[in-house]
Order: C-alpha cells, then structure tokens, then sequence
C-alpha cells in the first residue's frame, strides 16, 4: 500500500501564539519499500507520523492510503500499526497480553488470540518471557514487545518513531538486524522516523531529510544498497559516498535547528 | 551464607534504640518513685496489658473498633472510587464535584461530629459517617487524579492498536489509575482509624470500642490501662498499613509503592 502525503501542513497553538511544525509536506512513499525520515529534533517528524497513523489531524492537507491498481484511496489509520519511540507497552500486561492487545480489542477469544501472541513472541526471541511484566525486562527486550505487539496485527504498513533512541550502542545494532530480518521476510511498507543518518542509510531504500522547523522536505535520497542488508555494509565506499551526500544535506538544517533553539532561548 | 555483620547490626539498631529507651524510662520512673497516675513503668503497662488481653477487654473493644474502622472505610471506598472513576469520564461531573470538594475538602471533619450526632445520635451510624465522610475525599481526589494523569501515549498506542473509546476507558485508563487509587485508599485507612478511635472517644458507647477505652482509663486515672490501650492502637494501626501495603503490591505489582521509596 502506498502512504500518499499531500500538501500537509500542521500548525501547533491557537491564533495569538501558533508553531508550523509542518509545511506543506508531499510525498509518495511506495508499497514495501522501507523509507527513512530523517531530520532535526523538533521538525516535525514524530508529528508527521502521528498524521500517517490517523492519530493527529493535519491543519491543511491530507494523507491517504493508496492501494496500486484500486481507486478509491482509504483514510490513514487502519492499514498501520506504530511502535514508539518510548514503546508505550501497558507496564499492568504481562509480554503475552501486550502483544495480543490488538487481538484483543478486535474480540478474539482469548485460547486464539495467546497462541497467535505465543508464536510472535518466539519469532522475536522471546520465548519463556510470557508472564514477565515489562519493567522486569532490559531495554532491548521490551522493544522486541513493541515489535511483537505491532506485528501481530499483520497490517500492511509499519510505522516506527525512532525506535531505537533510547537503547545503547550495542543492542540497537542487534534490533536494527532483527528489523532488517523482519522486512526482508514480511516485505511491509515501512516507515522509519530517526535522526541517525547511519541508520536511516542501513535500514532505508530512499531517505526523505527534512529542514528544520518548520518541516519540508528537503531531498529524497535514493539507497541503492543490495538487500538483505548487513550491518557490514557500513564500510563500503558507496555507504560512505552516501553518509557524506546525506550528511551535508542534514548539517545545514541541524545549524538552523540549533540557531531556532538559541534564539528560544535567549528569548526567555 | 556469609551475612554482612554491619547490615545485621544496621537492622538491630532501631529495636535497640525502643529497648534502651524502655530502659531509661523503667529507671527514671523507679529512682524517682513516680507516681502511676501520671507515669506508669513500662513493666506494669506490660502486665497490665496482658490482664486486658486475658480478661478479654482488648479482644471486645478493639473487635468493635475495627468492625467501624472496615465499614466506614468500606463506604468511602465504594462511594469515592465510584465518583472518582465518573469525574475521569465525565467532564461535566468533574466540574460539578470540583467545586462541591474545593468547598468541603479544607473543612476539617472532625468539626462535623456535632451535627452528625444531632442527626444520627451517638450510635454506630455516626462513627460509620464521620469517618466515612473523612476518608471520602482522599480517595476521591486520587482516584480522579490517577485517572486525569493517565500517559497520553498510552492511550494513543491503545487507540493505534485498534481500541474503541470505550475500550480505551476500562483497558487502559482505568487499570493505569490503580496505583493513584490504593494510594488514596492508604490514606483513607490512616484517616478512618483516627477518625473511628476520636468518635468512639467523643459519643459515649454502650458498645466500647478502643476510644471509648481510652477516655474512659483516663477519666479514672488508670493511666496503666491509656497506655496499654495506646501500644495495642500503634501495634494494630501499623499492622492495617503494612497489610494494606502487601495487598497493594499483590494487586499492582508493576507499580513503585510508597514504602519502597
């Protein structure tokens, strides 16, 4: 399914004291294609996949959801499932009645719904943590929950808001293969919010940088990196010549970023 | 298993403290031949004590007290937690009850037991109330709060994940309000045993009660029997709260509980 972004803007605020996050954003993300937004904190691209999601409305413009080859495009929400940044797990659940919420809410019997949460939780490598609430697991653990609890759902489009932020060195490396292991066998539409080139890179087949606040689009840039991707590849020369063509183009923007964030604070 | 000798004597030291004070106080009062009426020894508070358990005083009164105790504190819980929950879900409940608390919240209770008596006499409903009323409002107001400062994003993950507006209700923001509602309800329990045990001292009783115990040791000067009735109070009034913190931890073990700070 296509994810067509056209012409959003959205603005914060009342009238007296109002923020453009986003500016008259278009673009067409493709059927299981995997595409990176990458830009400055603060330009809007949490709030750009939040309007994808159906989760916020857009002030101006609309997002719709494009199936090739059908006409009537469909309302944004439906068709995706997100993990988040901070995960969002439901810290009472325990991982099996997290990863079946989804099953859940939709009705199904309960017997189903945990066999369906049993075989997910093993494919993500967590088998034997059933019963463990989530504040018993590390960091890397619990975004395998996330991971499951989206997946369960088998909707066609996977959006993620910087899912990885707040793990370490370490264990993102490990879940941004065990993402790229999921696509490559799902084949999802994936969109994956991030501020870290290198992963925008590794993980992407285009990656849309954004500016600075307010958020536009600044460039496609085209991954023609072979899949299945490893994490090896970051030492090619092409993976190089990419970070480098990236790397100027989010520069700017992160100078103008910090120019905004100086002048709110000098302005305080 | 070797045990750290400094850790057991970090333990030992707070019960060393209670004992060496006991101490003091059972010489200070023989050297200087106190008189009991104003200050028994702890020795003859401890037989004391033990002829009223015997006899079988303790067992009746307190049995009554903690019968008040349990079902005032049974209706504030009900009532407060009910009204609580309808303010989260209804903002035109919330601003009515709002202001109805603001006006009734800084009252203190105790001032209402003139009323409640002339209303309901100095029989068991007036206690029930008083300490009902009391414990009331705590809960309410944490059983609202809890719900009003639900995680945003978890309702949103909810709502991503498929939820309805109702499902979001009693699959997300109730069960999240559980840690802010058996705070206020710890509360309660602390303002109802403070509570029942004054009323019982104000409205003489027929039926006893700890309170009633207490003023009326006092009103004779057996100050042996106050305070034996005093260590009997601390003894069950810290074992209600540690029962209540252990059942706390039962029902919501995903939550950072207050004695654990």
């Amino acid at each position: 399914m296509d994810v067509v972004v056209d012409c959003v803007s959205k603005v914060w605020g009342s009238a007296g004291e109002s923020v453009v996050a986003l500016e008259r954003i278009s673009h067409r993300f493709h059927s299981r294609r995997f595409a990176c937004i990458l830009g400055p904190s603060g330009c809007g691209k949490s709030t750009l996949i939040q309007i994808i999601a159906g989760l916020e409305q857009a002030t101006a413009g609309a997002v719709r959801i494009q199936v090739p080859g059908e006409g009537e495009p469909r309302q944004p929400g439906m068709d995706s499932v997100m993990v988040w940044q901070n995960l969002n797990l439901f810290p009472w659940r325990n991982v099996i009645d997290n990863v079946a919420f989804g099953l859940e809410m939709r009705g199904m019997p309960r017997a189903k719904r945990h066999e369906r949460a049993r075989a997910l939780i093993a494919s993500v490598g967590l088998r034997g943590f059933e019963q463990h609430l989530p504040g018993k697991l590390s960091g890397g653990m619990r975004q395998r929950v996330a991971l499951a609890r989206a997946l369960i759902l088998e909707r066609p489009i996977l959006l993620m808001d910087e899912p990885f932020a707040a793990l370490d060195a370490q264990t993102k490396i490990i879940m941004q293969e065990e993402l790229l292991r999921i696509f490559e066998r799902t084949h999802k539409t994936a969109l994956f919010v991030t501020h870290a080139i290198e992963e925008a890179i590794l993980l992407g087949d285009e990656v849309v940088v954004m500016t600075a606040r307010p958020g536009r689009v600044k460039e496609v840039i085209p991954v023609g990196l072979a899949r299945p991707r490893s994490l090896e590849m970051v030492n090619t020369k092409e993976f190089g010549g990419l970070f480098d063509r990236v790397f100027h183009l989010i520069r700017e923007e992160v100078m103008t970023s910090m120019a905004q964030q100086a002048a709110v604070v000098a302005g305080t | 298993m070797m045990r750290n000798p400094r850790a057991i004597g970090e333990r030992a030291l707070p019960a060393l403290t209670v004992m060496i004070f006991l101490l003091a106080w059972e010489i200070f009062v023989r050297a200087r031949g106190i008189a009991p009426i104003f200050l028994p020894a702890p020795s003859s508070i401890a037989i004391y004590l033990y002829r009223m358990i015997i006899d079988g005083t303790i067992i009746s009164n307190l049995g009554v007290t903690l019968l008040r105790i349990f079902v005032g504190f049974a209706l504030a819980a009900a009532s407060g937690i009910l009204l609580g929950l309808l303010m989260g879900m209804s903002r035109i409940v919330a601003r009515i009850a709002d202001a109805w608390i603001a006006a009734l919240y800084p009252l203190p209770k105790i001032s209402l037991i003139p009323l409640l008596i002339i209303w309901l006499g100095t029989g068991e409903a007036y206690k029930i109330m008083i300490s009902a009323v009391t414990a009331f409002f705590p809960i309410v107001i944490s059983t609202y709060a809890g719900i009003r400062q639900v995680d945003q994003g978890l309702i949103k993950a909810a709502k991503d994940l498929g939820a309805d507006q109702r499902q979001i209700q009693l699959k997300v923001v109730i069960p999240a309000a559980i840690p802010s509602i058996l705070a206020g309800l710890q509360l309660g329990m602390g303002v109802t045993i403070i509570l029942v045990v004054a009323a019982e001292m104000i409205g003489t009783s027929a039926h006893g009660g700890m309170g009633y115990l207490l003023i009326s040791a006092g009103q004779v000067m057996e100050t042996e029997k106050v305070f034996a009735s005093l260590v009997v109070l601390a003894v069950v009034g810290a074992l209600v709260i540690k029962l209540q913190q252990w059942t706390d931890r039962k029902l919501a073990p995903w939550a950072a509980h207050a004695d654990e700070r």
